[in-house]
């Protein structure tokens, strides 16, 4: 079911390529169309899924990448209608198209583990996601940042040039989507605490709610992550890390982000593995 | 009716030449009326801009028209004729279709790919459209000529880039900064180019500026004169640490801005980039300066580098804009072609009628034993006979591909339905109508 959100959103990434290339206004508006085709029927998978099964929609692996996937397009698709700036979206269109490869091959939903039948599980995920998919966002603002700027400090004003949004508004954007994204990590991160040590207390006898500690491989890089991003709003705040150097921290970021989580959730089995 | 454009251009006269045509400096909207008034002409729009002054008429008869437009010229100006006639250029029907549309894409234009034509295409049209000199031939051809503007501005790169050295500067800015609006400029060197920067910077909708000058008299004189203010020379570290923008222009021969002196005002929390333009010759900027992190130096060689670029950009681009003047050329003139069979379909559809009409009436004392409703239905089936019998004939002659089959198949239907010439009202071509019935269709039929 999740194949053809994919098809859609393929769709559209191959327009907005087009649109990058050819930069012709009409071109621009189908692939927008698209997308937020894509992204309703996503919606409706989505929603379809969650029915089935009763249970969240980020239960397993496949299913949370889809909802990550959905947040991401949303958030870009918010960015694109508030600014007007379509160049962005033959960046974030691929990081869809790859990611919703998984659910789209992976079986269909399955019933969960009723240990994450709580709503603390619902914040837990849903702010986490949202976080990741602002700090993919950040990524792809801060690596046009650096092309942009390269190509203004080489004197060299060709491809990009043309095509991206001016350095400013990449760099309150890029800022914009990491504080939204440290905010709601910190929040997820908070919940899954509290949620954590109330569900160790209510369980004590469960051996995986036992085994969590920062030594756990996910726990670990979540940690890393955090830190990474409160790095980047401290220093933006109180050290002038702006323009070039808090766009390659974002991209940096969200490249550990990418690199670390799905090795770890497909290869690692952790005390967290649910 | 023939499209006949006549006038002169860049391209064919000097500029005493075209300075003494110019409709600019007098009354546009006069002059179109004068030429409407003229015999011969039954449309006309007067395009005038610096680099052309064009006379676009419709007309039955273009020897005359010529003539015409050359006595209009000589005597709205006050010129012998053979001051000017050597200059004059002319196109007819689709050659001046397409001289428009390239001109209003800005192919035709000095620097190619520039914006303003489109404009003055348009104003041009506004003004005799205003005084009905426009009918339906120009209407319809103007209104092309702006959608080709828009498409080639739209699916093009062909106006894209900076083509002067200051646009090339306050496109960076634009690049560097987004708005320009509350940002703060530093004018070094009070000489006659920092000034005419400042003014370009200041129409741009920059926030502060500050001159700063060796002479005070000659930074407060600019100041007025850019709507800024001006600070001594000893205060210049200050002024450059709240700067985004910088452009030095002095004629020292030392640098004034050195990289250690712009190094300890970038190491600030929260400061934004700085753009500074060198344009002085030798340079005021330490060049290393450029290596300065959120520091953009461009002295005026790497400006004209980016002016180059752009011009081969551009010039790279016109094919594509061509191909896009020569679509909607023949879409154009597709629409004239259409308009050319009018007459005959027209002159069929009465003959058609009239033979429909005659023959009810031959029936007439027949048909009067029938009541009203049934006659009514009689007169209705056969009218509808009539129309479908034409559709047919008429889509097929209006989309003939070319002029001279045209003139065959016309030419044909005429013989093989016996139409004279004049047996339908609507037979008189549209432009030498009296004034009023021509407007009735202004806009496309």
């Amino acid at each position: 079911m999740n194949g053809l959100p994919l098809l859609f959103y393929a769709a559209a990434a191959l327009v907005y390529a087009i649109h990058f290339a050819r930069r012709e206004p009409r071109v621009g508006r189908a692939a927008t169309t698209l997308l937020l085709g894509a992204v309703l029927v996503h919606t409706f998978v989505i929603g379809m899924q969650t029915m089935e099964v009763w249970n969240a929609p980020f239960a397993s692996l496949p299913r949370a990448i889809s909802t990550f996937v959905w947040l991401l397009a949303l958030s870009y698709l918010y960015t694109e209608l508030t600014t007007d700036e379509r160049a962005m979206g033959v960046f974030i269109l691929p990081i869809l198209v790859a990611l919703q490869i998984v659910p789209a091959v992976s079986a269909g939903a399955e019933p969960a583990d009723p240990l994450l039948d709580s709503p603390w599980f619902w914040v837990h995920m849903l702010s986490l996601l949202f976080a990741y998919a602002s700090f993919a966002l950040a990524g792809v603002l801060g690596l046009t940042y650096v092309l942009q700027f390269k190509e203004i400090k080489k004197k060299h004003l060709g491809f990009f040039f043309s095509r991206l949004p001016s350095l400013q508004v990449l760099d309150v954007m890029n800022s914009r989507a990491v504080t939204v994204g440290w905010s709601f990590l910190t929040l997820g991160v908070i919940v899954g605490i509290v949620w954590a040590s109330q569900a160790q207390a209510a369980a004590p006898d469960d051996p995986r709610l036992q085994a969590f500690s920062v030594g756990d491989p996910k726990i670990l890089v979540t940690v890393l992550t955090w830190a990474i991003y409160s790095f980047a709003v401290v220093a933006r705040r109180s050290m002038g890390w702006n323009g070039r150097r808090a766009a390659w921290l974002s991209a940096l970021g969200f490249a550990i982000v990418l690199l670390s989580f799905l090795p770890i959730n497909f290869f690692v089995r952790t005390s967290h593995t649910f | 009716m023939h499209l006949f454009l006549l006038g002169v251009s860049h391209r064919t006269a000097p500029v005493d030449v075209r300075e003494r045509l110019d409709f600019t400096s007098r009354d546009v909207g006069a002059a179109a009326e004068a030429l409407c008034a003229r015999a011969s002409t039954a449309e006309s729009v007067v395009l005038s801009t610096c680099n052309r002054s064009e006379l676009y008429v419709v007309s039955e008869d273009v020897a005359r028209a010529r003539q015409d437009l050359i006595a209009f010229l000589s005597e709205y100006h006050g010129l012998p004729t053979d001051a000017f006639v050597s200059h004059l250029f002319e196109r007819e029907d689709s050659q001046a279709v397409h001289h428009l549309f390239r001109v209003a894409a800005g192919l035709d234009s000095l620097v190619v790919g520039e914006p303003q034509v489109l404009g003055q295409v348009k104003e041009a049209f506004a003004v005799a459209s205003e005084r009905r000199c426009s009918g339906p031939v120009l209407n319809r051809l103007f209104h092309s000529s702006f959608a080709v503007g828009k498409r080639v501005r739209s699916e093009t790169a062909l106006g894209e880039g900076a083509v002067s050295v200051s646009f090339a500067a306050v496109q960076l800015a634009r690049k560097i900064f987004g708005k320009l609006e509350g940002r703060r400029v530093l004018v070094i060197g009070a000489g006659e180019m920092g000034k005419l920067t400042a003014q370009h910077l200041r129409s741009q909708g920059v926030g502060e500026i500050v001159i700063v000058g060796r002479t005070q008299s000659r930074a407060d004189e600019i100041a007025r004169v850019v709507d800024g203010t001006s600070a001594p020379w000893s205060e210049l570290m200050t002024v450059l640490a709240r700067a985004d923008i910088v452009i030095t222009a002095t004629g020292s021969s030392i640098p004034i801005l050195t990289h250690a002196g712009i190094n300890s005002v970038m190491h600030r929390p929260r400061r934004d980039p700085l753009f500074i333009v060198d344009i002085a010759v030798p340079r005021d900027v330490e060049p290393s300066a450029g290596d300065i992190e959120q520091v953009f130096l461009y002295n005026v060689d790497d400006l004209r580098t980016v002016v180059q670029e752009n011009l081969s950009r551009r010039s790279a681009e016109v094919q594509r804009a061509e191909d896009i003047v020569a679509e909607e050329v023949s879409r154009f003139t597709a629409w004239r072609r259409s308009r050319g069979a009018v007459p005959t379909v027209v002159a069929l559809r009465e003959r058609f009628d009239a033979i429909r009409r005659s023959e009810l009436k031959r029936l007439d004392t027949r048909l009067v034993g029938l009541d009203p409703d049934a006659r009514a239905r009689v007169d209705e089936v056969t009218r509808l006979i009539v129309e479908k019998l034409l559709v047919e004939p008429t889509e097929q002659l209006k989309a003939l591909p070319d002029e001279e089959t045209q003139v065959a198949y016309t030419e044909a239907v005429r013989r093989l339905f016996g139409l004279r010439d004049g047996t339908a009202g609507d037979d008189i071509p549209v432009g030498l109508r009296p004034r009023g019935s021509a407007r009735a269709n202004d806009e496309d039929p």
